[in-house]
């Protein structure tokens, strides 16, 4: 049972197409990471799923079915725009933010207890929001959003103003939530991010889907036919099949020609008396599929 | 409905927990008891209870009964001391020993004149406790009974009655006179609070950005509804405080002054004052509100508002007109303009009767305009909330098509 459902939603503001004929859906126990250039449409696609747009057409189920009031408690949003009341205490803040989201105030005030130790902000409880600085606010605002333990988690970019530290924090977190079973919608740019955390990804561009599936099924798609090797002597000049060879750190890059196979080579390698210490069949960044992708979406909007 | 508890919570002790508005809600009574002090004090400074001396001619104060009470703590008794002649009653002037002295003739009795002396002019008080004292001996020698004597000297209790019937006015009843200018200028301090506050709120969720995080955990309806009571309730507490006030005020001031103990408002006049002040009160708010969802910083929507602040009080500026002529044009048609009406009929109220078609008409017309500024509210609200940085036009508000 997925926990969303979008079937051929459309928006138009205006003039523009905001979203076009969207689908896809969400699972239980997985990152779902939703990407695109700026103005794509993520955040209209979001709203919508959140009922603060409605889709001129289309259709949208979340946790089985339309949105209710209920099902808001069950759902924990970081939206884009970043707020909270800035002139009362952080406590006040959160926990208000809390209840609204059904909780019984014993309950917030205990898991809050854990959640700003959690989160390294317990000293700072009894400040007002705009004292904080940038990080802080962006901890707190991802309390917000955790603090009722949701089965539906969007997050858009979270991890803005977050050191190392509490990146890695938010992560672990991220991850536990999915192997909770909670679902979890991330919207970022950080593709290095979504590399460590998605399971799949949906990537718009100008309200439409262009790229649909699990992170490997798109890597392998795209796969520019690449080999990364560690050997420990050098290589040989040249090797069948292999129409390039880049040295870069003591690890060579083979760039495969248009017919060979990674296991031909491998064998070939072994063949050829070279030991390996690595073999890896290199999937292309991600960064460099989403540029491709967009750049032939725009390619093909100009021509 | 928990939501809606928690959102008037919310906003409630935001404001009411704060010291501005401690402060806020202090002031007046305090202003109010520092002038009655004021008052006060130069009452107790001007008081003089230096004996005062008297020669008699007449033979009425021969064997004088004396007062026993002045009536008034702010004016003490005063001891009236006789003298056989004048040069001793003048040496004890000139020493300090009475602040005064009467010379009454030996024809009093016909001429009813007397003669005062003085080096400083006595307060009001002495004369007044004078006029009694020999009037009260006057009485006693022409024997007449004490009971029409006391009702003699309190005068007659003049009423004034509107010639249908409708309605009587009377003299001891001077208070309805002062009612609608002091529930007015309540009201107005009332309104205006809850309103700002209530703009503030609406404004600070977009200055803060926090829409779209509250707006996914409930529905537009149920924040604007805990928003609009909480901050109602907040000048609803301020009300109830000052009328706390102003009562302690009546009971504690009543034992000074024993006119204050004749307040008291006809249960229809207090049902009127409510019915019109309520829906009036709903009206402004929810156009507060409706102002702060259409502007996206405080300073702007804090001077539209104030065009608001100044049309309700007109009836004010225009009030010895309304009480010249309380069923004149001008009256009558401050009466029928939303943001005017609920003063400009209590004024009215307190000088004229007011046709109770247009009573009830105006009623009528503020639940309608307080119904048609909720529906406003909510529609700029739900246009405007997520218009960050960006100004809402009335356009807009008005467009078909209200889902964004």
């Amino acid at each position: 049972m997925s926990i969303i459902e979008v079937r051929n939603i459309s928006k138009r503001f205006g003039q523009t197409q905001a979203v076009d004929d969207l689908s896809f859906e969400v699972q239980p126990g997985e990152i779902f990471g939703l990407l695109g250039p700026n103005g794509a449409g993520k955040t209209t696609s979001i709203r919508m799923i959140l009922d603060i747009f409605k889709p001129d057409s289309g259709e949208i189920s979340v946790l089985n079915g339309g949105m209710t009031e209920e099902k808001k408690n069950h759902i924990g949003y970081l939206p884009e725009e970043r707020g909270l009341y800035q002139d009362i205490s952080l406590e006040r803040c959160l926990s208000f933010l809390a209840v609204l989201k059904g909780m019984d105030e014993a309950t917030v005030s205990e898991r809050l207890q854990e959640y700003l130790e959690l989160f390294d902000l317990a000293e700072a409880r009894d400040k007002k929001v705009k004292e904080l600085s940038k990080g802080m606010q962006q901890k707190a605002q991802l309390i917000a959003t955790l603090i009722h333990d949701p089965e539906l988690v969007i997050i858009d970019e979270p991890f803005t103003s977050l050191d190392p530290v509490n990146t890695e924090m938010v992560k672990d977190m991220l991850v536990m939530k999915r192997n909770e079973g909670k679902a979890i919608i991330m919207s970022t740019h950080q593709m290095n991010q979504v590399e460590a955390l998605c399971d799949r990804i949906l990537l718009i561009d100008h309200g439409r889907s262009v790229l649909y599936g699990t992170l490997q099924e798109i890597q392998n798609s795209f796969s520019a036919r690449e080999i990364m090797v560690t050997p420990l002597s050098d290589l040989p000049q040249t090797i069948n099949g292999v129409k390039e060879i880049l040295k870069l750190n003591g690890r060579y890059r083979l760039i495969l020609t248009e017919d060979a196979k990674p296991n031909v080579i491998l064998k070939t390698l072994i063949n050829l008396g070279v030991e390996l210490n690595e073999f890896e069949i290199a999937l292309p960044p991600l960064n460099e599929i989403f540029i491709k992708v967009v750049k032939k979406q725009e390619g093909g909007a100009r021509g | 409905m928990a939501k809606i508890w928690h959102i008037i919570k919310y906003e409630y002790s935001r404001h009411v927990f704060q010291k501005r508005f401690l402060f806020s809600l202090l002031s007046l009574p305090m202003a109010v008891i520092a002038m009655v002090g004021v008052v006060l004090l130069m009452g107790v400074f001007s008081m003089d209870s230096t004996p005062v001396g008297y020669i008699d001619h007449s033979g009425i104060l021969a064997d004088p009964l004396r007062l026993e009470t002045s009536g008034d703590i702010f004016d003490p008794l005063i001891e009236f001391r006789a003298y056989q002649d004048e040069d001793l009653a003048r040496t004890d002037l000139e020493a300090g020993e009475i602040q005064a002295y009467y010379i009454l003739p030996e024809d009093y009795v016909e001429s009813l004149s007397v003669e005062l002396f003085y080096l400083e002019e006595p307060g009001s008080g002495v004369q007044s406790q004078f006029r009694s004292f020999v009037r009260r001996n006057l009485m006693e020698a022409e024997n007449i009974d004490p009971q029409l004597e006391k009702r003699l000297s309190e005068g007659s209790l003049v009423t004034v009655e509107a010639l249908d019937g409708s309605r009587t006015m009377r003299e001891d009843q001077w208070f309805l006179i002062f009612t609608p200018f002091i529930a007015g200028i309540l009201y107005i301090i009332v309104v205006m609070t809850s309103g700002g506050y209530l703009m503030q709120a609406v404004v600070e969720e977009k200055e803060n950005r926090t829409m779209e995080i509250v707006i996914t955990s409930v529905t537009p309806g149920q924040l604007m509804t805990g928003k609009i009571i909480g901050n109602i309730a907040i000048g609803l507490t301020q009300l109830v405080i000052w009328l706390l006030f102003g009562w302690l005020g009546l009971v504690v001031g009543g034992y000074f002054w024993p006119v204050l103990q004749d307040f008291s408002l006809p249960a229809n006049y207090i049902l009127i004052l409510i019915v019109l002040l309520l829906p009036s009160f709903v009206m402004i708010s929810a156009l507060m509100a409706a102002i702060g969802a259409t502007m996206t910083e405080m300073r702007e929507a804090q001077q539209i508002s104030g065009m608001f602040s100044i049309s309700t009080t007109i009836p004010f500026y225009v009030s010895s007109m309304i009480m010249m002529n309380p069923n004149g044009t001008l009256a009558t048609v401050l009466s029928f303009f939303p943001l005017t009406s609920p003063i400009t009929i209590l004024m009215r109220m307190g000088f004229a009767v007011v046709p109770t078609w247009q009573i009830a008409l105006n009623i009528v017309l503020l639940v309608i305009f307080a119904v048609l500024a909720i529906w406003f509210a909510g529609r700029a609200f739900r246009m405007g909330m997520l218009q960050y940085g960006k100004k809402l036009s009335l356009k807009e508000i008005f467009r078909k098509n209200v889902q964004p």
